[in-house]
C-alpha cells in the first residue's frame, strides 16, 4: 500500500500501554559540581561512564571546553553532552568573532537553554556552565528541558545529592582558590564513594580572570592495586614430547627461498617515485 | 525640470545626479490633479472631508465612497489614483488587524502612520514597482478610556486599580498625512489634492494649534474649505463626503463614522452661503511649493 | 508483573503524560500578585523540584519582563522561562519601536497568545502584574489552558489551593503598602506551611510609580527579614 506506514507506532503504543518500557538511552551516572570563590569559579567531575550496570569507561572526561574562559561539566546522555557543548562552543566562537568581544557566560547559558528547549528534553544534556568574562564570574546549571538556575554552588547528576550534602555543610562565602578546589573535589569524592553511578577519579577545572587551569585526574582515589597472583604459567610447565628441526634445504622443496644480504635489500614489489 | 529626458526619470529607485527621484515627483503630480482632501484635528475629534468630482452623470449620487474605515477608530481619505488609495486602505486594515492579533488592543494612530509611511516608502526603492499615486490623510482617535485586553475573560475587578497618576495624558485625536515618498507628519490640519493651496490657507486661519475648535465647528469648516478649494474648478460638479471621529463621550463614541446626513447638509448649506458672501474678496493663495529647476 | 504506564483507549489513542514529562524540572509553587493603593505586589516561594529532590532552594520565580511589568512563574521551569524570555524580547522591542512604553495589558496579551497557542506543548501557569502611570497597578492571571483573567489579586501554583480561604477572608481593596506586604507574606507562609512542594524563602517585588523594589524574607528569621536588604 502506498503512503506512510503507521503500524509500528500502533504496535509500540499497544506494547507501552501493556507496561513495556521504552529502551533507555545510555546515560552517564555522574557527579558534577561547581562553586564560585573569591576571584573565580571551580567546576569538577568524576570520570566514570556507565552503560546500564556496566562501567563503560573508567577514566572519561566530563569537563568540556566551550571557550578559553568558559567550561562545562556534563551529566546525562554522554553523546548529547559531548555534541551539545561542541556545537555551542562553535557558535559561541563565531559570535565572539562577529561581535569582536570575549564570549560571556550568560550568552553561553542562553544559547544552551534555547537549544535544549527547542528539542523539548529529547537531548539529554544536564550541564553546569562556569566561567569568567568581562562582567565577572558566572555559574549556572542548565537542565535538559531548558530551564536554568543561577547559584553560588551547584551539583548535578546521580551523585548530586551526595555532593550537595558536602556543599550544604561546608560551603562558605568568599573562599580562596585552594579552599574552593578542596571543597569541590571533596564533593565529587562524596559522589564517587556514595553513588553507584559515579566513580574513578576527580577532574577539576579552575577559571579565574587571569587563566584557566584544567587539572585532569586531580585526585585518583581508585588506583588499581597490583594483582597478587596472575595466570601466567611457569616455563617448562608443559612437557616436550618430541622435537623436529626442519632445515632450509628441506623447505626449498616446497617454497622458493631468497637470500637477503642486509636489511636494505628488502624486496620492493612496486617502486614509487618521490619528488626531490 | 531640465533633467527630464536625461533618462533619470525612466526607472523607479534611480537618483538623478542632483539627488532627486523623478518617479516619486511624477506620483506627486498625480496627486495634485486629484480631488481635494481635508483633515482637521479638533479638540474633541477629527474631521475628514473630500471633494469627490462627479465624472459621469451615470454615477449614483452618494455611492462610491472615498473615505474608508481602517479600524473602529481610524479613517483614511486620499487624493490621487483611486485604486492606489484602495490598496493603501487595504494595507492599513491589514496593519491594524495584525496589531490587534498580536497585542489584543487597537493600534495607536502614531504606530499605524509609522507603518504606512514605511510601506509607501518601500515603493520608492525597487525598479519592479512604482510609487503610490496618492497622498493619504489618516485621522483617528486613540481611546482615552481603559480598554480591556481583547479576549480576556470577564471585565476584571469592579474596583479600579491603585497607583494611577492623575492627569496622565492618554489617547486623544490624531491626524497624519502620508505622501508618495513615504514622508509623513502629524498635523493640526492637513490638505492635499488639486485645491490644497487654497485649503491650507483657510486651515491656517483657523488657529488649530490652540486646540479650541470644537468638532461640530470643525465639520462646518471642513465643508466650507472644500467649497473654497473647489472655486478653481467650478466647471466640474462635485459631491462633498465627510466623516468624523469623536472622543468616547462625543457623538461617535470614539468610532470613525460618516457625518450624519442632517449635519452634513447643514454644513454644506452654510458653506454655500459663506461662498456667496465673500465671492468678491477672493484672494489667490501664495504659491509656496512649486517645483523649481 | 509490569505496571501499565498508560491507557490504550478503544480508538487506539494512547496518552501517557507521566512518560512525557518525567525528569522535568517543575516549580511546585506558591505564587501570588495583588493590587494595592499605590500599585502591585508580587510574591513567591523559592522551591524548584525534580521529583522529590529540591533542585534549587532559593529560586527566583519573580521574573522581570519590562521596567515595571513582572510575572510569577509556576509549572515547568523550562517552559515558563522560555515564555518569559520571549515576552521580555517583545516588550523590549515594543518600547524602542513605538516611542511609548508597553502597558501591563500589552504584556498580558503577549503572554496569553503564547500560552494559548502552545497549550498542548506547555505546562505554564503565569500571573502577570505590572504598574504603569495610566492604569496604575494591574494583575492578570493566565492558568493552564491559556485563558486570561483580570483580577484584583491572583494566586497560583500547587500551594495556592491551601490559601483560597485565607486570601478570601483577609483580602481588602486598596490596602497600604505595609498591609499589602503583610497580606502576601502571610498568605505565602501558610502556603509554604501546608504545601510540600513549596518552601524556602519568600520573595516579593513591589511595583509603584517609584519603580521596582525587591523584598526577601528568610525562614530562619521567621520570615521577618531582611526585607528590602
Amino acid at each position: 500500500m502506498p503512503g506512510f506506514d503507521f503500524s509500528n507506532h500502533n504496535r509500540n503504543a499497544a506494547l507501552h500501554a501493556q507496561g513495556v518500557q521504552l529502551p533507555k538511552a545510555t546515560s552517564t551516572g555522574t557527579t558534577i559540581v561547581g562553586a564560585i570563590f573569591d576571584g573565580g569559579v571551580v567546576i569538577a567531575a568524576d570520570t566514570r561512564a556507565t552503560s546500564g550496570p556496566i562501567v563503560a569507561d573508567k577514566n572519561c572526561e566530563k569537563l568540556h571546553y566551550i571557550a578559553p574562559q568558559i567550561w562545562c561539566a556534563g551529566a546525562g546522555t554522554a553523546a548529547d553532552t559531548e555534541f551539545t557543548t561542541a556545537i555551542i562552543s562553535s557558535n559561541l566562537e563565531l559570535h565572539a568573532l562577529s561581535t569582536g568581544r570575549k564570549p560571556r557566560v550568560v550568552t553561553c547559558m542562553t544559547m544552551l537553554k534555547q537549544h535544549l528547549f527547542r528539542h523539548q528534553g529529547h537531548i539529554g544534556a544536564y550541564l553546569v556552565v562556569a566561567g569568567v568574562d568581562p562582567t565577572g564570574v558566572g555559574l549556572f546549571t542548565v537542565h535538559a528541558h531548558g530551564s536554568t538556575d543561577k547559584l553560588p554552588y551547584v551539583t548535578m547528576g546521580s551523585g548530586s545529592l551526595a555532593a550537595m550534602a558536602v556543599f550544604e555543610t561546608q560551603w562558605k562565602q568568599k573562599m580562596t582558590r585552594e579552599e574552593a578546589i578542596k571543597l569541590t573535589s571533596d564533593a565529587i569524592q562524596a559522589g564517587i564513594f556514595n553513588d553507584l553511578g559515579s566513580g574513578s577519579n576527580v577532574d577539576v577545572c579552575v577559571i579565574t580572570a587571569e587563566k584557566t587551569t584544567l587539572m585532569r585526574n586531580y585526585i585518583t582515589p581508585n588506583q588499581r592495586e597490583l594483582k597478587q597472583r596472575d595466570y601466567k604459567f611457569k616455563r617448562g610447565t608443559t612437557a616436550v614430547l618430541n622435537e623436529k628441526i626442519i632445515t632450509r634445504e628441506e623447505i626449498s622443496k616446497y617454497v622458493t627461498v631468497h637470500e637477503l644480504s642486509s636489511d636494505d635489500d628488502v624486496v620492493v614489489v612496486e617502486k614509487m617515485d618521490i619528488d626531490a | 525640470m531640465t533633467s527630464i529626458g536625461t533618462g533619470y526619470d525612466l526607472q523607479n529607485s534611480v537618483f538623478s545626479p542632483d539627488g532627486r527621484n523623478f518617479q516619486v515627483e511624477y506620483a506627486v503630480k498625480a496627486v495634485e490633479n486629484g480631488g481635494t482632501c481635508v483633515g482637521i484635528r479638533c479638540k474633541d475629534g477629527v474631521v475628514l472631508a473630500v471633494e469627490k468630482i462627479v465624472t459621469s452623470k451615470l454615477l449614483k449620487p452618494g455611492a462610491n465612497k472615498r473615505i474608508a474605515t481602517v479600524d473602529r477608530n481610524v479613517g483614511v481619505v486620499s487624493s490621487g489614483l483611486v485604486p492606489d488609495g484602495r490598496h493603501f486602505v487595504s494595507r492599513a486594515r491589514d496593519e491594524a488587524s495584525s496589531w490587534r492579533s498580536t497585542y489584543k488592543a487597537p493600534i495607536p494612530l502614531a504606530a499605524l502612520a509609522g507603518r504606512l509611511g514605511g510601506y509607501v516608502q518601500a515603493y520608492t526603492l525597487y525598479s519592479s514597482v512604482r510609487p503610490f499615486g496618492v497622498t493619504a490623510i489618516v485621522g483617528g482617535w486613540d481611546s482615552e478610556a481603559e480598554l480591556g485586553v481583547d479576549g480576556q475573560v470577564g471585565s476584571g475587578p469592579s474596583i479600579g486599580a491603585g497607583g494611577k497618576v492623575s492627569g496622565t495624558k492618554a489617547g486623544g485625536p490624531g491626524l497624519y498625512m502620508i505622501e508618495p515618498s513615504g514622508l509623513y507628519w502629524g498635523y493640526y490640519g492637513a490638505a492635499t489634492g488639486k485645491g490644497r493651496q487654497a485649503a491650507k490657507a483657510e486651515l491656517e486661519k483657523l488657529d488649530l494649534a490652540s486646540g479650541n475648535l470644537s468638532l461640530e465647528a470643525g465639520v462646518r469648516e471642513a465643508a466650507r474649505i472644500i467649497y473654497v478649494a473647489h472655486e478653481d474648478s467650478k466647471d466640474k460638479d462635485f459631491e462633498l463626503e465627510m466623516s468624523w471621529i469623536s472622543s468616547t463621550e462625543g457623538p461617535t463614541k470614539g468610532r470613525h463614522q460618516e457625518v450624519p446626513k442632517d449635519i452634513l447638509e447643514e454644513a454644506e448649506k452654510a458653506a454655500k452661503k459663506a461662498m456667496e458672501g465673500d465671492d468678491e474678496e477672493e484672494t489667490t493663495a501664495a504659491e509656496g511649493e512649486t517645483m523649481e529647476e | 508483573m509490569v505496571m501499565p504506564t498508560g491507557t490504550l483507549s478503544e480508538d487506539g489513542i494512547h496518552i501517557d503524560m507521566n512518560h512525557l514529562k518525567t525528569g522535568e524540572v517543575n516549580l511546585g509553587t506558591s505564587i501570588m500578585a495583588i493590587t494595592f493603593s499605590q500599585g502591585v505586589i508580587l510574591g513567591a516561594d523559592s522551591r524548584t523540584t525534580t521529583g522529590a529532590y529540591i533542585a534549587n532552594r532559593v529560586t527566583d520565580k519573580l521574573t522581570q519582563v519590562h521596567d515595571t511589568i513582572w510575572c510569577c512563574r509556576s509549572g515547568s521551569a523550562a517552559d515558563t522561562q522560555a515564555v518569559a524570555d520571549i515576552v521580555d524580547y517583545h516588550l523590549g522591542m515594543y518600547g524602542t519601536a513605538n516611542e511609548e512604553q508597553p502597558t501591563t495589558q500589552t504584556a498580558a496579551a503577549l503572554f496569553q497568545e503564547l500560552c494559548y497557542d502552545n497549550k498542548d506543548q506547555l505546562s505554564a501557569g503565569m500571573i502577570i502584574a505590572g504598574y504603569d502611570p495610566r492604569h496604575g497597578g494591574s494583575v492578570y492571571s493566565i492558568p493552564l489552558g491559556g485563558s486570561l483573567h483580570k483580577q484584583s489579586y491572583a494566586i497560583g501554583g500547587s500551594g495556592s489551593t491551601y490559601i483560597y480561604g485565607y486570601c478570601d477572608s483577609y483580602w481588602k481593596e486598596g490596602m497600604s503598602e505595609a498591609e499589602g506586604v503583610d497580606f502576601v507574606k502571610g498568605a505565602l507562609r501558610e502556603a509554604i506551611k501546608w504545601d510540600g512542594s513549596s518552601g524556602g524563602v519568600i520573595r516579593l517585588v513591589v511595583l509603584t510609580n517609584e519603580g521596582a523594589v525587591r523584598h526577601l524574607y528568610l525562614p530562619d528569621q521567621g520570615y521577618k527579614g531582611p526585607g528590602t536588604k
